[in-house]
């Protein structure tokens, strides 16, 4: 493939970038640098804190907000991007957006409003809680509540749709690196096989980090972002099929237009993975790439008995995802291989299914304790169980002694409490900086007994963080 | 419209239409636009970027840098070095001023801290900087770091804090516990903090001769151009500082940090201009923080519930190598009434970055061990928290018997405590569930601040075309002085705010003091206020001279200014504009000053102080030991208040970082490396929205005649004092443990 240039809209305006340009050079740093267009703030450059917050403008009209510091150039080709700089009223003037948090007093020192402004002109175009689009925004001022009510009296917009440059497969050429786009699974995995050391990137939201935070340069770069196949979702009788790199945010509205016992708890799940920054961006296949012991997408795959179709250019196979992570931060991937597809089937009618993650903060933090469960309820006993936890072992692990009791008994508060109690068999957690062994074990049990009030109290709403 | 008589008319006469306006923040457009610069969006042409290689110990030497790999990096330009670096004109190391911290500026090899600066990669961008900081790799000789407050050797420090003494008394402290029925003893443990403002501190510095220009935040724009210039060797006006927007300070940008004064030596090491900004893990050291603290409380109390003793003793961190004692014991010298008060404090020296200001330093961390202790002891004589804190109400400063210049504090009590509904608390604890099976937990606690005043000047300008112009170079990090100011400076000049201009944020301007102690509203406010003054009273020497004028012989008591004129306190209906002033005396304006400082006379003779009053409601799940505050509640009074919007949204601020303290705050050290273990964001947690309750804050009306002419007291840290404590009460009084590691955690809960 020949070398090409970047090429993206922003701000409605179609820009092409220097031949030479770093295709896995930060967003934020060539925003700030070369665009010369530093309303964006740098505040961590690693994602926790949104002062970088820019917009997708996707071809379906969704506005996605995404941290501009963890994106690379090369993801961005052929994307259309906002910055607060693009915001204006029809007469030039300040966005609404923008004037009713500055009328509502929804700043101080206004170093993060620049991210928030862009986190609520994404949100605008829908009806969702405004607290979930703030999750991916610190502000150390203001104490938010002015934001939330500023956020509260937004005018709801329909986004127009941005135009986005035409683009083919594309292969960016800077001094001493290959940015790989390729346009369609074969081409990927023609360029696997090539190049077995290559990043394989896809929301980069994982791999992102060592560009922006510890500053790598990466020699060969294939990003998954424009490969088709891999960004279908698709759901029927069967199952829920989603493509290895749908991010997140779409599989998080499929879910909450599904009718399933899995779709409520794994859209709560799902809106609290990160932020709604790290959702624009990140996927299923990061995660299962990743293979940390509290990828929170982990533990319901395991129990929801998930499986991956994983690919090389010489075959195609199906395993468990509980097969697939072999241990700490690794999995059963070969060197020319890629996850395709996530296969998760559909629960029954009378199932149980729930899926808890406990943090310390609750936004914006990885998980201390998670825990998923899937249990086949019928006619008041338990005819399969499958309980999977993260965060208290070197990986994400099935909790067989607490599935044993639960198996074959009676659906009752107390097979759940002796269930709990076995816990104790099935992990070993360790003292962190989120807190102690035993109060992970304690926590892990507490979890377990919420699925029963999950499923016998649904009205209440239990706290989920702190 | 807007006025400002001459005459000696109380304060709150005197001020005008402006002063009290709910106004919205006047930049508030700039920065929602993404519009506002900071430091670190300034590029002049020419511009190389600085990036810090820092220790990955925390004491020891430097024993090897690859210094030739990171010079032979495309794009570097320069590595500044011990070795290798522009002189000074003064050691870092000295301690040239009580608030000239010693700062690492490459003075020699040896590591005192974690994240210290032992070297500066210059080049042509930051990408090749970086890389190039990356590829110096060094090696280091490692000595046994010093990390824990409880192992060091302790002494007994002259001063805390800015300079107050270590330990006062009142009374006999022994013999009140021991003459007490009821007596509570315990040790409070506080956690290191980061202030982490969102803007990360950051130089741009342009070197032209011996005169220089930097964009750098600033919260004290003067102070930091005379530590420059000793370091220097340049006189102070020759440096030209803009710092018309801090991105937050909290105290972290009171001081010029090292990282900074590196960036100006980067500038000066390769001639042209540098940029350094320090990435976030880089701030968990050489930009202050707040030491941790293990207080222990003792209190004695009657059979009644009067106190008799108060004893409150701080052991507390500085660095190795510098002094700041954080003043927590102090908190008790103001707040209750008792015949015997003793507060103290001991320090260690440890292997970190010297402690500095952070917001509400000493009250913060005072606040929440006292607090708690006042609680424990309202327990343990079967009161009703507030109840206790009414019987032992202060009616003059305990510690020193001075009147209060004015405190509304009961008020707060009452207004806060009604609007919280306080009234329907159990006394026992753990008496509450939600419908969700969650412990709920009212808890309250008494919020104070000192109301300091610092010394400012300003400048005012009444133009021939009938509007003025004040000067002042304040300081806005997030307060509101951009807006409150001007409201001042309207009324002061008797101008509606659209007419006046306001200058501020640069050096080069009039000196508005630092913004720090809570004191900048109040210290440029009275800078600005006099400046407004001196300048009517020249135009209206003007016009009572003239006798062409219809003020002729009015006399300075008998005019007023109002609306752009000046007219005859006897008779408004005689007097004319500015304008046709300065347009008869042939004058294209007229220049007045003002300064402020505080009067000594009134500080002897009056306590002065802010109060308030927090209520917070709290759940724990009993399973999982989750804690989340669901309301909070704060009465304030502190004084006059110029622009209520901007100080409820202080307090709001400060509340959160009440819950911030009480709940989440903590650098974690290794302490073998003496690293920080959760230097970012994503681990050292300071609150996101989900973690903030409903927040009321009620502004309670206090006037006060001795603080400054126009009775401002500060409102930007008190939020925080009291909030801490609240919470950790209602933590308590949910679930009827009493935690007193802070923050608390949910491991401490369940068991
Ligand atoms: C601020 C922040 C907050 C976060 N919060 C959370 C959280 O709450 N919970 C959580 O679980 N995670 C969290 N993460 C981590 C991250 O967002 C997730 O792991 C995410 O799923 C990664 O997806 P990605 O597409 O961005 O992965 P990438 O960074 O693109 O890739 C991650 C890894 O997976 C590999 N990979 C990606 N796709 C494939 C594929 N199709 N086949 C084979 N290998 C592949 C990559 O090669 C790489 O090794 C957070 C990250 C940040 C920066
Ligand atoms: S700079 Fe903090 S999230 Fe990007
Ligand atoms: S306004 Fe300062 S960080 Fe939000």
């Amino acid at each position: 493939m020949a070398s090409e240039q970047i090429s993206f809209c922003l701000n409605g305006q179609v820009v092409v970038l220097p031949p030479t340009t770093s295709a896995a050079s930060s967003l934020l740093d060539w925003l700030r640098g070369p665009a010369g267009l530093r309303g964006t703030k740098e505040g961590c450059a690693e994602g926790d804190c949104g002062a970088c917050t820019v917009a997708l403008e996707e071809p379906d009209g969704a506005r996605v907000p995404i941290n501009a510091c963890l994106t690379l150039l090369g993801q961005m080709h052929g994307r259309a991007i906002r910055t607060v700089e693009g915001l204006r009223d029809a007469a030039g003037g300040p966005h609404p957006v923008a004037r009713i948090l500055a009328e509502h007093d929804g700043t101080q020192c206004g170093f993060c409003t620049p991210g928030i402004v862009m986190s609520a002109w994404a949100a605008v175009t829908g009806d969702g809680d405004p607290h979930e689009a703030l999750a991916g925004n610190l502000c150390r001022c203001t104490g938010y509540r002015p934001i939330v009510a500023a956020m509260a009296a937004m005018p709801r917009e329909v986004a127009t749709p941005a135009p986005v440059p035409a683009s083919t497969a594309a292969c960016f050429h800077a001094p001493g690196q290959a940015f790989h786009l390729p346009r369609g699974l074969h081409a990927l995995l023609s360029l696997r096989a090539a190049h077995p050391d290559a990043w394989l990137l896809a929301g980069g939201t994982d791999l992102g980090l060592r560009v922006s935070e510890h500053r790598e340069r990466p020699p060969e770069v294939i990003c998954l972002l424009a490969v088709p196949e891999l960004q279908a979702l698709h759901i029927d009788a069967h199952g829920i099929r989603i493509g290895a790199a749908v991010p997140y945010h779409r599989l998080l509205a499929a879910l909450r237009g599904l009718d399933d016992p899995i779709a409520a708890p794994f859209a709560r799940l799902l809106a609290r993975l990160g932020s709604a920054q790290i959702r624009g961006l990140g996927t299923l296949g990061g995660n299962l790439g990743t293979a940390s012991p509290i990828g929170d997408m982990l533990p319901p795959l395991v129990a929801l008995g998930a499986e991956v179709t994983i690919a090389s250019l010489c075959a195609t196979r199906r395993m468990a995802v509980e097969a697939f992570l072999t241990g700490y931060r690794t999995n059963a991937l070969a060197p020319d291989e890629v996850v395709t597809e996530v296969i998760i089937p559909r629960a029954g009618p009378g199932d149980v299914v729930a899926m808890e993650k406990l943090s310390r903060r609750h936004d914006q933090d990885i998980t201390a304790v998670g825990l998923s469960a899937w249990l086949r309820v019928v006619e008041g006993r338990i005819r399969a169980a499958r309980v999977a936890l993260g965060g208290v072992g070197p990986r994400v692990l099935r909790a067989t002694a607490a599935e044993h009791v639960l198996m074959g008994a009676p659906w009752s508060l107390e097979t759940v409490r002796a269930a709990a109690r076995m816990l104790d068999r099935d992990i070993a957690p360790l003292d962190d900086l989120r807190g102690s062994g035993a109060w992970r074990r304690a926590a892990a049990a507490g979890l377990l007994e919420r699925v029963w009030w999950r499923a016998t109290r649904p009205d209440v709403e239990p706290m989920e963080a702190l | 419209m807007s006025e400002n008589t001459l005459a000696q008319a109380p304060v709150h006469l005197r001020q005008g239409s402006s002063i009290g306006q709910p106004l919205t923040r006047r930049d508030g457009v700039l920065k929602v636009t993404g519009g506002a610069v900071y430091a670190a969006d300034n590029h002049p042409p020419g511009l190389l970027h600085a990036v810090l290689a820092v220790s990955t110990i925390a004491r020891g030497r430097v024993a090897a840098l690859d210094l030739a790999a990171a010079r032979a990096h495309p794009g570097v330009v320069e590595v500044m070095t011990p070795g290798h670096k522009p002189a000074l004109a003064q050691d870092p190391d000295e301690k040239a001023g009580p608030f000239a911290f010693r700062l690492d500026l490459l003075q020699d090899d040896r590591v005192r801290y974690a994240n210290q600066s032992i070297a500066v990669v210059i080049a042509e961008t930051i990408e090749a900087a970086t890389e190039g900081a990356a590829l110096l790799a060094p090696r280091y000789e490692v000595e046994p770091a010093r990390m824990d407050l409880h192992d060091a050797e302790s002494f007994f420090p002259a001063v805390v804090g800015a300079g107050t003494p270590a330990a006062e008394h009142h009374g006999d402290v022994d013999a009140g516990m021991a003459a007490a029925a009821v007596r509570v003893e315990a040790t409070y443990d506080t956690s290191a903090q980061y202030h982490n403002a969102m803007e990360p501190h950051a130089i741009v510095a342009v070197w032209d001769g011996d005169k220089l220009r930097l964009d750098t935040p600033s919260q004290g724009m003067a102070m930091a151009q005379a530590r420059i210039a000793g370091l220097f060797g340049i006189p102070p006006e020759n440096i030209h500082i803009r710092s018309p927007f801090l991105g937050g300070g909290f105290g972290s940008k009171g001081m010029i940090s090292g990282p900074q004064v590196l960036g100006i030596m980067a500038a000066k090491l390769v001639g042209r201009p540098v940029k350094l900004v320090l990435r976030r893990e880089q701030m968990y050291g050489p930009v202050g923080h707040r030491a941790p603290t293990r207080q222990t409380l003792r209190l004695g109390a009657d059979a009644g519930g009067a106190l008799t003793a108060i004893g409150h003793h701080t052991k507390t961190a500085s660095s190795s190598f510098d002094d700041f004692f954080e003043p927590a014991s102090g908190a008790s010298h103001s707040l209750y009434a008792s015949p015997a008060i003793a507060t103290s404090h001991e320090g260690v020296r440890l292997d970190t970055g010297t402690p500095l200001f952070m917001r509400a330093p000493g009250e913060a961390t005072g606040s929440i061990a006292l607090e708690s202790a006042i609680d424990e002891m309202a327990d343990a004589c079967g009161m009703d928290p507030l109840t206790f804190r009414l019987k032992n109400y202060a009616e003059v400063e305990p510690i020193s018997g001075k009147p209060f210049s004015s405190k509304a504090l009961r008020q707060c009590y009452e207004q806060g405590a009604a609007r919280f509904g306080w009234a329907s608390r159990p006394l026992a604890p753990r008496m509450m569930r939600d419908a969700a099976g969650m412990l709920v937990g009212w808890g309250m606690g008494t919020a104070t601040f000192p109301a300091l005043m610092f010394q400012a000047k300003a400048r005012a300008t009444l133009r021939r075309d009938g509007t003025g112009l004040m000067e002042i170079g304040a300081h806005d990090m997030g307060q509101g002085a951009w807006t409150a100011l001007a409201q001042i400076a309207a009324d002061g000049l008797g101008l509606d705010i659209d007419q006046v201009e306001f200058r501020s944020g640069t050096s080069d301007l009039p000196d508005g003091g630092i913004a720090g102690g809570s004191a900048h509203t109040a210290t440029a406010g009275m800078a600005v206020h006099g400046a407004g003054a001196d300048v009517i009273a020249r135009l209206a020497e003007l016009a009572t001279g003239d006798e062409r004028s219809p003020l002729f012989g009015a006399g300075n008591a008998g005019v007023v200014a109002r609306g752009g004129r000046l007219s005859r306190r006897d008779d408004e209906a005689r007097g004319e504009s500015y304008a046709d002033i300065l347009d008869r005396a042939g004058l294209a304006g007229i220049e007045g000053s003002g300064g402020s400082a505080a009067n000594p006379v009134a500080q002897s003779a009056y306590a002065m102080h802010a109060h308030g009053a927090v209520f917070a409601e709290v759940k724990v799940d009993p399973d999982l030991g989750q804690i989340r505050v669901t309301r909070l509640v704060g009465a304030f009074a502190a004084g006059t208040i110029i622009n209520p919007r901007m100080v409820r949204s202080q307090y709001y601020g400060g509340m959160i970082w009440g819950l911030s303290f009480a709940l989440l705050e903590k650098a974690v050290t290794d302490r073998r490396s003496g690293r920080i273990m959760n230097a970012d964001l994503g681990e050292y947690h300071v609150p996101v929205n989900a973690d903030v309750p409903s927040v009321e804050a009620i502004l309670v009306e206090e006037r006060d005649a001795h603080v400054n002419a126009l009775g401002i007291k500060g409102v930007g840290e008190i939020g925080i004092t009291g909030t801490a404590g609240a919470i950790a009460n209602a933590v308590w009084h949910a679930t009827g443990r009493r935690v007193r590691q802070f923050p608390i955690t949910l491991d401490r809960l369940i068991d």
